[in-house]
């Protein structure tokens, strides 16, 4: 067995490693592109095309999740009841499996199993922008929904109690009280969720295709040029996401710096 | 006008696995009701039930006559701290103070505000309005949380540990808080402790709680000196706790220690007179309601409980010297450092100790856990 100091200076050598691989893998994409790459990047019309498809649906995708996820996670922090286990389990479940997965089961869902049902409602989610809303939406909800029970576990539920005996009614409370006091938490799962959306490939790449100027997110943008040997486009675009990925991930840890421990 | 009233009757509560059993009590609104308890004995179960946060199982809460029982919290409007105060961060003091004002929308009224005024004047934090929690010390900040429960002259304030966050000067402060508002807002007060000393300074009631149940009910120092149970004399740190059997002599009831001849009594505990011969019993007497006296030295009075001992240890402090005695047992006697010094006292010293009849307190063993 090591000694307490060299098994720690193991420690520090490993995580020096990770810390440097990290870094270099980003340098790696940063060396390769340059600022009149970028800039030429920037002006193409497929760029902007995708750059605002993907803006405006995982926002949407994400303001959807963030509707779901609320009370979910709300009900998940709160309440013991039966089944409550599995039903945790259930959000688990798109966390875990791998994406490409989770696109063919939404394939069946909006396909061959309810997919003239909601057709006949004005749903068509195969190979169309709502196919890209819905699996960006499937992709975050779990993110926003474990995100959001774990804040509203870590509140002190006596702040709430406080307000009753105030005179305030249990909605009033939610209003009140509850959701101030998880501010930070909730807007650092929304961002996480949103997060999650901006990047997804796999189950959008199932479920709506990989149509250029269509559905053609970021990710999916990255790959179709990668695919047909574009590499100063699809070198650009992953440097666009590598940095929108980081101030995300800035403005994650101080929001849930002191709020959320997972 | 009728005085504010709580009348609490069989109450069971459960939480969890934890069960509130057979609760009952009543307070006026010149009481002081001080709940003391162990960590664990479901005081806050208790008070949280009394403000209508938790459900009854059984039994009834009536207020001023009028039953309260399923009211839930919002429509009791009792005033309720908790002992970390509770205050929104995201407030300042006056919107925490006014918090409860703006739920029933009564927040910009004249009169709210002229009370919002009196009140944080008299406790001293009118200077903090402004501040955020987070800028405030733990007396501030448990003075803003009173000045929110009281802001709307609740029928009755219910307190749980409110002091026990505080350091000891600012413990003391807030006792004196306490009892000023309890005499100059002329509110009834519930005060859930597990120190006693609260409860001595405090309480004009102490009700006495040991897992769930209520063990003893009455004034401080009745309780102080006659705790009900074996436990509760251990709870209250009772000093001199004597195992022995009680005796039936020419209908008289006697307490004869274990171990040796010593024969205390005759006992006038009601409740020893119904029990059989020989029962289990133990003496519970306070440290300074033994008197220790020189063997030679009369004692004033009718012929008393008096016993010969020698001293084998004494403790000096600022008020009192403990002195610890050995004969027929170990006893720990309190006396003044006057009495010690004028008797010439010293290890080893024989002394006589001495019980007045009032002062032989029994617990039986039927009344132990």
């Amino acid at each position: 067995m090591l000694k307490r100091g060299s098994l720690f200076t193991f420690f520090w050598a490993i995580l020096i490693f990770a810390v440097l691989f990290y870094l270099l893998l980003i340098f790696s994409i940063i060396s390769y592109s340059d600022l009149e790459m970028l800039a030429g990047v920037l002006r193409d019309p497929e760029f902007r095309f995708a750059i605002k498809f993907t803006l405006w649906t995982s926002t949407l995708a994400t303001a959807l999740a963030t509707i779901v996820a609320l009370p979910c996670g709300f009900l998940l922090s709160r309440y013991r009841f039966k089944g409550r286990a599995f039903f945790d389990t259930l959000f688990d479940i798109p966390i875990i499996l791998p994406p490409l997965v989770s696109g063919i089961a939404l394939l069946i869902f909006f396909g061959p199993f309810w997919g003239d049902r909601l057709a006949r409602l004005g749903i068509n989610a195969v190979f169309t922008p709502l196919g890209v809303i819905i699996a960006q939406w499937f992709i975050a909800t779990p993110f926003a929904t474990k995100t959001f029970k774990h804040t509203f576990a870590s509140l002190d539920r006596r702040m709430e109690k406080v307000a009753r005996t105030l005179g305030f009614t249990p909605a009033m409370v939610f209003y009140k009280v509850t959701l101030p006091l998880a501010r930070n938490g909730i807007i650092g799962g929304i961002i996480m969720a949103w997060a999650r959306a901006l990047g997804e490939f796999g189950a959008t790449a199932m479920l709506a295709g990989i149509t250029r100027m269509k559905t053609e997110t970021l990710s999916v943008a990255v790959f179709l040029n990668m695919s047909i040997g574009d590499m100063k486009f699809a070198l650009s675009t992953a440097l666009v996401m590598l940095l929108i990925a980081l101030f995300l991930l800035v403005v994650v840890k101080v929001f849930l710096s002191d709020e959320v421990r997972t | 006008m009728k005085e504010t009233s709580l009348k609490v009757s069989n109450i069971h509560v459960k939480a969890g696995k934890f069960r509130l059993k057979d609760i009952s009590f009543e307070m006026k609104k010149s009481d002081y009701l001080v709940i003391l308890g162990p960590t664990g004995c479901g005081k806050t179960v208790l008070l949280e039930t009394l403000v209508g946060l938790r459900e009854v199982t059984a039994g009834h809460v009536h207020l001023n006559g009028k039953e309260i029982t399923a009211l839930p919290p919002e429509q009791r409007r009792f005033g309720f701290a908790y002992q970390d105060s509770l205050l929104y961060p995201y407030m300042n003091v006056r919107d925490n103070i006014l918090f409860g004002a703006k739920a029933m929308k009564r927040d910009r009224e004249g009169a709210v505000l002229k009370r919002l005024e009196g009140t944080t004047q008299k406790m001293n934090i009118a200077h903090l309005l402004e501040r955020y929690p987070r800028s405030l010390s733990g007396g501030e900040k448990q003075r803003v949380s009173l000045a929110r429960a009281i802001l709307l002259n609740p029928p009755l304030l219910l307190l749980d540990e409110p002091l026990s966050a505080l350091d000891p000067k600012m413990r003391q402060s807030m006792q004196e808080l306490l009892r000023d508002l309890h005499t100059s807002e002329q509110i009834g007060i519930l005060h859930v402790t597990h120190d006693f000393n609260e409860a001595l300074q405090l309480g004009t009631k102490v009700l006495v709680m040991e897992e769930g149940r209520v063990l003893q009910q009455g004034k401080p120092m009745e309780i102080f000196n006659k705790p009900g149970t074996l436990s509760m004399a251990h709870f209250l740190l009772v000093e001199n706790i004597q195992e022995g059997e009680i005796i039936k002599e020419r209908g008289l009831s006697y307490f004869r220690k274990k171990g040796n001849s010593l024969l205390l009594g005759p006992l006038n505990n009601h409740s020893t007179n119904s029990v059989p011969d020989r029962r289990k019993a133990y003496l519970v007497a306070r440290s300074g309601n033994i008197r220790l006296t020189l063997p030679n030295e009369l004692v004033e009075g009718p012929a008393p409980n008096r016993w010969l001992a020698e001293i084998v240890q004494k403790n000096l402090y600022h008020t009192h010297v403990d002195v610890l005695c050995n004969g027929c047992g170990y006893w720990q006697v309190a006396i003044s450092i006057s009495d010690w010094q004028r008797m010439g006292l010293e290890i080893g010293a024989p002394v006589c100790l001495s019980l007045k009849k009032e002062d032989l307190h029994i617990v039986e063993e039927r009344n132990f856990k």
